[in-house]
């Protein structure tokens, strides 16, 4: 028996110009890139894309050693600042949301346009541009990245739990150190992916801030794609490379955080 | 998936309507049709005057679809994946080379006055070639510099010049704030000369330092290109070649500037590598367009610039408060012992619509007369390939340059200001045409004994000594050794950087804050203990 196929308006048929979408703009990018790695230049198959990278025949790897640990300075020092700022934050909470607006703030205004404030700003009090200017743009971008997920997980921590700490008998410390950094763990992770992710692919900062004199990762890449150079193996290479350590940084999110509403923040 | 499919033919049916739509509505148009594909900012209004130059010739109207690109390489994408159909692209030297090899251009004919006027009629006036309008020396360089080309496909041997009409032409040089120079004591001509390219790598040109204060202001192109061009004229001058041979076994110090620029290899290119890393720690970074408000703001003293840029750049640093009575503060210097010089021109892709021919060929055409040359001097800044004599001669050409340099030349202009008040001899920037001509066309630079805006007539003058036009090479393309290059300018760029003392102090922290945090509450625990302790045997103690 054939059965003739009719075109019924389901729920489900909404979704389907979403799912082109990610098709066309997520899956088939991928795809050129992972082609691309294996390309030479005449065109062929080749792990010669591969063997550039990793030799470091470029510089290539220790590029990337130096994004990573910028990118985990950066990310370490916005939780240093982050966390005391969203504590203090979800604690007033009632009287806080003028702060909490002028820690979005910045947000709203176009980081190229921020970066490049403050390298005027740099330049005008005569600071050197540097490693130390790189990080402070990084921190200054990111910052917001780390608060606001851990703001929601500070707000939403039941303040009863505290008060039974202290009920218990613990002290103030042990109650920050036992209840509330347990239970904002998740705000904490997903803070730090969100700033970390970011902040090792960083190129527009690292270029503005340093007049281009501290080469990241990010940076490596979009020279390899952009511009004169249109070497787009050794480029989707480090793509690749990038994914990877995208993926590993999400795996180890979902391992250690078991709540699902905040991770799934990303 | 059934569904899904439908989906996908609903919207490619869709699109495949409005395709056919756009395309009649394009093919409904009686006018007539161009596609200019060229770089951004690199060409004055042109539009109106050029569909009144259309219209005088072919008395029909014409519509300009006009294309820009940023660099020569996404133009080349796009030319070789063949999805777009243009019908006249402007790129520079060496990607003129590689569409001619790959077989992607029509020969334009132009030397051929018959040939190339027979589809518009003999009427046109200031014709590409014949009349003499381009500098010959461009068309002399370009055959010297690429000889004769190979068609890839065809083995055909070919000569570039009849591939493309010049358009625009200049030099690579060092744009440098004259003032800073003068405090740190090397606005000297000797000096700088000495120097050369060197002052790019703080070297006087014997291996010294050229003065410390340059450490830390000197800013490189963020393209590789030009910053292995000089590269390699400063390995050249600074004694690094010395002794060194090529694969041929030829010295690389007896190869003309031509050569040595175009000869790629891992021999060099290690060179290159050291010293772009060695020179790292003289900059104050990479630009790729903000080097003018860098130098005009002081945050560095000398960038590597192209001439166009570098003279819109000395034009724009104009300040009443230098000098006696103002100057320009910032200047262009054209090293002494070897130079790159480049050019681009119009090229017409075998894409090119057959219908479109007389509108090409005409719009080349309009592009070299005096007048259009003349506007587009104004307004980019780079140098025409019209030849000088030719734009001093020509009326219409002296009424633009007059007009827009505040020229008091009231025969060609109507001296006014904005406003339309007329102006009198004072107030403009220069008192007569003559005075302007023995600034702009002949006027030579007291350090580098140059003029700017014209490298060959710079090189007869200076045809005695050792820089005249063989001191500048035409750069081709990299070809297979592009990846190496690639690889050389990465190494470079990411050498001198390193993150570990951050990781060191970082690590130091938060030890230290660790620590701390530890004793904190070591202590505490050891007072509360002591306090917890002692209460109950005092107690005892103190009732007893």
């Amino acid at each position: 028996m054939k059965k003739k196929f009719k075109f019924r308006f389901s729920r489900k048929a909404l979704a389907y110009p979403y799912m082109l979408f990610l098709l066309l703009f997520v899956v088939v990018p991928l795809v050129i890139i992972l082609i691309n790695a294996f390309l030479g230049d005449d065109g062929g198959l080749t792990l010669a894309n591969f063997a550039e990278f990793f030799s470091d025949a470029g510089g290539g790897l220790t590029v990337l050693g130096n994004s990573l640990i910028i990118g985990a300075v950066t990310t370490l020092i916005c939780l240093v600042i982050g966390y005391p700022c969203a504590y203090l934050l979800a604690k007033y909470h009632a009287s806080s949301k003028v702060f909490v607006l002028l820690f979005i703030l910045p947000m709203w205004v176009n980081f190229l346009i921020r970066t490049l404030s403050t390298k005027a700003i740099f330049m005008a009090i005569g600071v050197k541009l540097g490693m130390g200017t790189v990080l402070f743009g990084m921190v200054y971008n990111y910052l917001p990245y780390m608060i606001l997920p851990l703001h929601t997980t500070l707000v939403s921590i039941d303040h009863s739990y505290i008060e039974a700490a202290e009920d218990l008998g613990a002290d103030k410390l042990t109650v920050l150190r036992k209840t509330i950094i347990p239970l904002s763990m998740p705000g904490i992770v997903s803070g730090i992916t969100m700033t970390f992710i970011p902040a090792i692919s960083t190129f527009a900062i690292s270029e503005i801030l340093s007049s281009s004199k501290i080469f990241l990762f990010g940076d490596a890449i979009n020279m390899h794609f952009s511009k004169t150079t249109n070497s787009f193996g050794v480029g989707s290479v480090m793509s690749l490379v990038m994914l990877v350590l995208v993926i590993v940084a999400n795996v180890i999110t979902s391992l250690t955080s078991k709540d699902e509403e905040v991770s799934s923040v990303l | 998936m059934k569904k899904f499919l439908s989906v996908v033919s609903y919207v490619l049916l869709l699109c495949f309507l409005l395709t056919a739509f756009a395309a009649c509505v394009n093919n409904g148009d009686t006018t007539d049709q161009l596609v200019v594909y060229n770089w951004a900012d690199y060409i004055y209004d042109y539009e109106d005057d050029f569909k009144t130059y259309y219209k005088e010739v072919t008395g029909r109207d014409i519509d300009i679809t006009y294309v820009t690109f940023d660099t020569n390489e996404t133009m080349l994408t796009r030319l070789t994946q063949g999805d777009s159909n243009v019908d006249v692209v402007c790129p520079s030297e060496y990607a003129i080379q590689k569409l001619i090899e790959s077989n992607m251009l029509v020969p334009l004919n132009y030397f051929d006055k018959e040939a190339y006027t027979a589809s518009f009629g003999s009427a046109v006036t200031g014709y590409v070639h014949n009349s003499g309008n381009i500098e010959e020396g461009i068309i002399d360089k370009v055959s010297d510099a690429f000889g004769n080309l190979v068609i890839g496909e065809t083995g055909e041997t070919v000569s570039m010049v009849n591939y493309f009409v010049p358009y625009m032409y200049g030099t690579l040089g060092i744009l440098y704030n004259k003032y800073a120079f003068e405090e740190l004591g090397i606005y000297d001509a000797d000096i700088m000369n000495n120097a050369n390219w060197g002052i790019l790598f703080n070297d006087d040109g014997s291996g010294n330092l050229l003065s410390e204060g340059l450490t830390g202001n000197i800013l490189m192109k963020d393209s590789i290109r030009d910053s292995y061009a000089a590269t390699i004229f400063y390995m050249l001058e600074s004694g690094k070649l010395d002794g060194l041979r090529n694969d041929d076994g030829v010295l690389y110090t007896d190869l003309s500037a031509g050569e040595l620029i175009n000869a790629v290899d891992d021999q060099l290119l290690e060179i290159v590598r050291d010293v772009l890393s060695e020179q790292k720690q003289q900059l104050f970074g990479y630009e790729v367009d903000f080097g003018k408000d860098d130098l005009l703001q002081g945050n560095a003293i000398v960038d590597l610039a192209w001439s166009g840029d570098a003279l819109y750049a000395v034009e724009e640093s104009w300040d009443d408060e230098l000098g006696e009575d103002g100057d320009y503060e910032l200047a262009y210097y054209v090293p002494h012992s070897t130079g790159n010089i480049w050019f681009d021109g119009w090229v017409v892709p075998k894409t090119y619509n057959p219908t479109h021919l007389t509108a090409i060929k005409l719009f080349i055409n309009f592009l070299n007369t005096p007048e259009s040359a003349a506007e587009n001097f104004m307004e980019i800044g780079y140098t025409p390939a019209i030849r000088p004599d030719v734009l001093q001669n020509s009326d219409e050409a002296r009424s633009v340059l007059s007009e827009g340099y505040l020229v008091y030349d009231p025969e060609y202009w109507d001296v006014v200001d904005e406003s339309g008040n007329s102006l009198t001899v004072e107030e403009c920037d220069y008192a007569s045409w003559e005075e302007f001509v023995e600034y702009f066309f002949d006027g030579i630079d007291d350090i580098d004994g140059s003029n700017w805006r014209y490298p060959f007539l710079s090189a007869e003058l200076n045809s005695s000594n050792d820089r005249n036009i063989d001191s500048l090479g035409v750069m081709r393309d990299f070809g297979s050794k592009n990846k190496a290059v690639i690889t050389t300018w990465n190494y470079a760029r990411s050498a001198g950087t390193t993150a570990l003392p951050l990781l060191g102090w970082t690590v130091l922290a938060v030890a230290v804050a660790v620590g701390v945090l530890f004793l904190y509450i070591l202590i505490k625990r050891l007072l509360s203990q002591r306090v917890i302790l002692p209460k109950d045997s005092n107690d005892e103690q103190s009732d007893a």
